[in-house]
């Protein structure tokens, strides 16, 4: 059985165990609020990111005074509905810089009104000229969707749970369920989607309360060259019916929002570091004294300064990765939880990638380890240079 | 060749201000293979002089010659290396780690050691038969009794191959029976493996196993018997 330092820090830290715990508690408390903290930091600014980058489009044009409705059905999977004529789409398609347009019509569902499933949004759109859920669907299911027929998106299939949704009615349409869009992490995960062609048995049926013109909004990609805010801003400036959204705009609201749930997570982060750094300090100070006699007995024996430092930062080294990679799972754990049980989290798609979640669980690993070693450090040193005899008649 | 020189050496603790000379110009030279004694009351400077040699205390003033080099102009680093590859010290209280085994406790000088001690574990198992230990390479200080702790620690200040032991009351607080199996001990080391041995005690009874015996009295130290190696 292989002897050295390490073997000496681990036994050390067997010595106490209650004060070790202690501060392996400590330092895990700290480590799952800068986990959780971080996880929802990311996952917010990500999420909405990621979606605004998978819609595909540069510029979203939305009828007058509801980009805040297409901000929330889009990012935070909240059911809007919001329509405008749809004679803006050639208008759109003639300002210069415009190269391709696709468009959308939303509806809501009514469980027992007019639909078999409970509340969800229901995206109309036009195979022929659609650039962003045709992706999806070609992903998920294959082929194009055929009149009848709907999909549905990864979150609304969950939470339809107990319903039966393989054949249902929707705004006194029957409709064959073709398949569940695999997750997007956008707000379509919480939309059932079917095709242009089924909107006028929708409509004749009555009961959506759509009119024949109506569309929700218009998706534009800009031609190679142009600037999205220019081509944006000549939009709103030609068609006064409509405001715009450029990509990168989309979700300022919801970011600014969260921007005060942000601030208090990054003091709660300081003053937990603040706060196991001081208990890394006190308890390395009273280990250090406690020791003094055997530091002095190794010094005498032949260690080294750097011996001496080495084996308390082995021991802290390892107390800090323990408190730490509890704290991973900890905080890993309750931004799991949290997303589930706090609606404002679960408007939005608070899902981290694999990447991501690594990310924040080295954050989590190196800066507990770091803040446990930067609060014990000031105690280790002092052992550095202390004369054998001196450490052994003071202790 | 002179092995350890001391030359003038001093030492004076400050109390509120007030120099106390705990040793007071000692001059010694020592021979490799020497065994020496150095008898003294409490407060005579014995254990103070002793830690000198050891490497584990700075002198106010005077100097250690070991093989020609003042030791005490070594850097941190060399002087720990000269601890920890030179000496042997068998300190006069319970210095064994309470939370590492015989083994551990043996093994630990080894890792600080720049020699490079070799098949380690052979070298234990020797050291342990040797003080008689030999079944209680697994035990924890605390399931050994005085005597056996204080073996354990001559076998941890062999462990590096020294060329100097240093013993600071090496059989205190022990039955007389354990005693004279220690002294035995010591002094079949210093025979066998030609290691210096330098034993501070204050009983002369002990000290008369030495072929050099030393008093030192109020920080100063004389001669009682003359030189030689131990017979």
């Amino acid at each position: 059985m292989k002897f050295n330092l390490l073997t000496v820090a681990v036994k050390n830290l067997k010595r106490k165990p209650f004060r070790t715990i202690i501060l392996i508690i400590s330092i895990a408390l700290f480590v799952s609020i800068l986990v959780f903290g971080t996880s929802f930091f990311i996952s917010v600014n990500s999420s909405l990111e990621r979606t605004a980058n998978r819609l595909g489009a540069d510029v979203l044009v939305v009828p007058i005074g509801a980009r805040q409705y297409a901000d929330e059905a889009l990012l935070e999977t909240k059911i809007r509905v919001f329509y405008m004529d749809k004679g803006m789409i050639d208008r759109v398609k003639q300002i210069e810089g415009v190269d391709k347009v696709s468009h959308q019509t939303y509806l809501t569902t009514i469980y027992g009104l007019c639909c078999t499933i409970p509340p969800a949004t229901v995206v109309i759109f036009n195979q022929d000229s659609d650039f962003v859920v045709d992706v999806w669907l070609k992903k998920s299911l294959g082929r194009k969707l055929r009149k009848g027929e709907v999909i549905i998106g990864h979150e609304a299939y969950e939470n339809f749970g107990m319903f039966d949704v393989s054949r249902s009615t929707l705004f006194g349409v029957t409709f064959n369920i073709a398949g569940v869009l695999e997750k997007t992490g956008t707000g379509f995960d919480n939309a059932i989607f079917m095709s242009d062609e089924n909107l006028d048995a929708v409509i004749s049926k009555g009961k959506s309360g759509l009119k024949p013109n109506d569309i929700s909004l218009i998706f534009v990609k800009v031609k190679e060259g142009y600037d999205p805010y220019t081509v944006s801003r000549k939009i709103e400036g030609e068609i006064i019916e409509v405001d715009t959204i450029e990509r990168s705009e989309m979700g300022k609201k919801i970011i600014g929002t969260f921007k005060d749930i942000n601030m208090v997570f990054l003091i709660t982060i300081v003053f937990a570091s603040l706060l196991s750094a001081f208990l890394a300090w006190t308890i390395f100070s009273a280990i250090v004294n406690e020791r003094l006699r055997e530091v002095g007995i190794m010094k005498a024996l032949g260690a080294k300064g750097s011996h001496i430092v080495i084996m308390f930062i082995l021991e802290v080294f390892v107390l800090g990765m323990l408190g730490s990679l509890t704290g991973v799972v900890l905080g890993t754990y309750v931004s799991f939880s949290l997303s589930k049980i706090f609606s404002f989290l679960k408007d939005i798609n608070v899902t981290l990638t694999a990447a991501e979640r690594i990310g924040v669980g080295m954050l989590g690993l190196l800066t507990g380890t770091g803040i446990c070693i930067t609060g014990a450090l000031t105690s280790i040193m002092r052992m550095k240079n202390l004369e054998p005899f001196t450490a052994i008649k003071e202790a | 060749m002179t092995h350890l020189e001391i030359k003038e050496l001093s030492k004076v603790y400050f109390i509120e201000d007030k120099g106390i000379k705990a040793v007071d110009r000692v001059s010694l030279r020592i021979d490799k293979g020497d065994f020496i004694s150095i008898i003294g009351h409490s407060g005579s400077g014995k254990t103070t002089l002793l830690s000198i040699i050891g490497g584990i205390l700075r002198p106010s003033s005077g100097n250690i010659l070991f093989n020609g080099d003042d030791v005490y102009r070594f850097d941190e680093n060399r002087l720990s290396e000269y601890r920890a590859d030179r000496i042997g010290y068998i300190f006069q209280f319970a210095s064994l780690l309470p939370v590492l085994t015989v083994r551990e406790n043996l093994l630990l000088p080894t890792i600080f050691s720049t020699n490079g001690v070799h098949n380690k574990e052979k070298v234990l198992d020797e050291y342990l038969g040797m003080v008689g230990l030999g079944d209680k390479k697994n035990a924890y200080p605390s399931q050994l009794s005085g005597g056996q702790q204080r073996r354990v620690a001559i076998a941890r200040a062999l462990m590096n191959d020294p060329e100097i032991i240093l013993g600071d009351e090496p059989t205190g607080d022990l039955d007389e029976e354990t005693e004279q199996d220690i002294m035995d001990l010591l002094k079949k080391i210093n025979l066998e493996r030609n290691i210096t041995l330098i034993l501070v005690t204050h009983d002369t009874g002990l000290a008369k196993d030495a072929a050099r015996r030393l008093r030192m009295d109020h920080g100063k130290m004389e001669e009682i018997r003359g030189n030689g190696r131990n017979k």
